[in-house]
């Protein structure tokens, strides 16, 4: 196992303000979301049932799981109806127009 | 003394059966109905009277001569049982 | 998906969210195996793992707040009881769950 590593996903103009795009970097599927201009990666996976978050709708800092409706903060992956639970969030950073995502190991 | 007894209760809610075999053991005659066991086209209705009489959705709802106690409850049911004292 | 999978995958999938919240599968192994059962059958009929012990209002935003584990929608209510509603789940401190009584939110 080695350390965090960064993994180059997509354009970063693929990602348009109020929108995310589902990527999946070494097989890991995270959310790239971007709100208010900022951009946020997160687990693409909800942590209620595991649902793939997308096809959820984003509104502001908040995303909607489709499965059962529960709700996410993007910015700190925080579950919205208990702070105790929370989505793993990932760094973004970009590079030549590429948005690179921090895998924790690899 | 007679007491009215109405149970409203779910099929798949273990707490109703409790209830249910509550009042068989006590020996104490009620009317229950399982609604989401009823013809779909009932259910609703049935539903909406438990929740407007428990102000809630929580199952069982149980009305003893017109109170209503919200829950598996033997302390609160031999309360407002007559016969029982209540 | 058969029904005893999917117990055991919704078993899985629970203890990772309830954990956190401080609550346990009840130590009623019988009381539980019932209550999964009903979820599994609810979820098949329904389209979720909705509580066997309340009734759905077919309003989405009311009934997602019955989609087990529904703990976090719950609060308050089921600290006070030390159990949620349907008893599927109790605080980590419980080992005897049928001492823990059964009321509604404004009481007890």
């Amino acid at each position: 196992m080695s350390g965090p590593q960064w993994v180059p996903t997509i354009d970063d103009s693929k990602v348009r303000d109020g929108a995310y795009v589902p990527v999946y970097p070494k097989g890991v599927g995270v959310l790239l979301v971007r709100t208010d201009g900022e951009l946020f990666a997160i687990a693409n996976k909800c942590g209620h049932m595991a649902c793939p978050l997308e096809g959820g709708k984003l509104e502001g800092d908040v995303i909607t799981c489709p499965c059962h409706d529960w709700r996410f903060n993007v910015r700190s992956g925080q579950f919205i109806d208990a702070p105790e639970l929370s989505l793993d969030t990932f760094a973004t950073r970009v590079e030549d127009g590429k948005v690179f995502v921090e895998l924790k190991e690899a | 003394m007679t007491d009215d007894v109405w149970v409203y209760a779910l099929s798949t809610c273990p707490w109703c059966r409790k209830t249910k075999q509550w009042f068989t053991d006590s020996k104490i005659a009620f009317e229950y109905v399982d609604v989401d066991t009823l013809p779909v086209d009932e259910q609703d209705e049935v539903a909406e009277k438990a929740y407007k009489l428990s102000g809630g959705r929580r199952f069982p709802v149980v009305v003893i001569n017109g109170e209503v106690i919200v829950g598996h409850s033997p302390d609160k049911f031999l309360e407002h049982l007559k016969g029982w004292g209540g | 998906m058969g029904s005893a999978e999917r117990k055991d995958s919704l078993r899985y999938l629970y203890e990772r969210v309830v954990g956190p919240l401080g609550y346990k599968f009840t130590p009623d192994a019988e009381l539980a195996d019932f209550l999964l059962e009903q979820e599994v059958k609810l979820e098949q009929d329904h389209g979720a793992p909705y509580c066997p012990c309340q009734g759905r209002t077919g309003v989405r935003a009311d009934d997602r707040a019955i989609v087990c584990p529904c703990i976090p929608f719950h609060r308050e209510h089921f600290d006070k009881m030390k159990r949620c509603w349907c008893g599927l789940f109790v605080h980590t401190d419980v080992t005897d769950p049928d001492s823990l009584p059964q009321f509604p939110p404004d009481e007890g």
